[in-house]
């Protein structure tokens, strides 16, 4: 595998898209490659920033006011809670 | 499909069923289902709270509207953020006619909320055909097939929209990548 196979990678590389022993494989290259060491750093770490980005605050608070306004606007009759599966046990027990 | 999806493609299934029949309170399920993506996503693309509420609610009313075009064929997730791509893209016009800048919050631990909003503001600067993919991409998981038929794109002109904007994300950020990824 040469340097330019690596470069035509290195964006799939970025999204985590590759099998591990390819990923391997281009680590193992880029330690005596700085341009291709950088641009698969670079990539990755815009790439992981983006995944890592925490929520807008205070989402609940909005996603009530939307709720709200479905509700004002007809749209909904009344609040449904989430499904939630059932866990609760039921004891054979009688009277 | 994890259980967990395999979960949420039954109830979607059973709420658009039930919306397509006539049951209102359907959409409540489905909001529930979808309401955190849409407002995420409107979030991310306008960076306007404000904005961001008017859109989600909008994006379901439209659903209401046309819940006799309903299909339980796994396309509904796809449609959905389309809708709430074509308000996003006219809250944008609006602004631009109006000048309104985006919400700038900062709250939370300051190192975390100068990380995020370095991040946001960097992504503001995008023309909107690279920031989109990435939204819809890296910050939100949909996957490149998705997103691509939510923009009326094939998926490699998506993926070659989704790569230069990472590159073009990664040059607006420069040396503050370094403390990005403490």
């Amino acid at each position: 595998m040469n340097k330019d196979f690596y470069s035509k990678l290195v964006d799939l590389y970025a999204g985590r898209e590759l099998p591990e022993e390819l990923e391997a494989e281009m680590e193992a290259a880029a330690l005596v490659d700085s341009e291709l060491s950088h641009e698969m750093k670079s990539l990755r770490d815009v790439t992981d920033a983006l995944q890592g980005m925490p929520d807008p605050d205070d989402i609940e608070l909005s996603l009530q006011r939307v709720r709200q306004r479905l509700i004002q606007a007809g749209a909904v009759t009344k609040d449904i809670a989430p499904e939630t599966p059932v866990w609760q046990y039921r004891l054979p027990i009688q009277g | 499909m994890s259980n967990q999806s395999r979960d949420t493609s039954e109830a979607e299934r059973r709420w658009l069923s039930a919306l397509a029949s006539g049951d209102q309170d359907a959409l409540s399920g489905l909001y529930e289902l979808f309401g955190e993506k849409i407002f995420r996503y409107a979030y991310n693309m306008l960076r306007n709270r404000s904005d961001a509420e008017d859109v989600t609610a909008e994006t379901f009313l439209r659903v209401l509207k046309r819940s006799g075009e309903l299909r339980a064929d796994g396309a509904f997730k796809t449609w959905l953020y389309r809708i709430a791509h074509n308000l996003c893209i006219d809250k944008m016009r609006q602004h631009k006619l109006m000048e309104l800048p985006p919400d700038i919050q900062v709250t939370g631990t300051e190192h975390r909320s100068s990380i995020k909003v370095m991040v946001h503001q960097a992504l503001e600067q995008l023309p909107i055909e690279y920031r989109e993919p990435l939204i819809l991409c890296d910050l939100e998981d949909v996957t490149a097939k998705e997103a691509a038929a939510m923009l009326d794109l094939t998926v490699p002109a998506l993926k070659s929209r989704l790569y230069r904007g990472r590159r073009a994300l990664r040059n607006k950020l420069g040396g503050s990548m370094r403390d990005m990824v403490k």
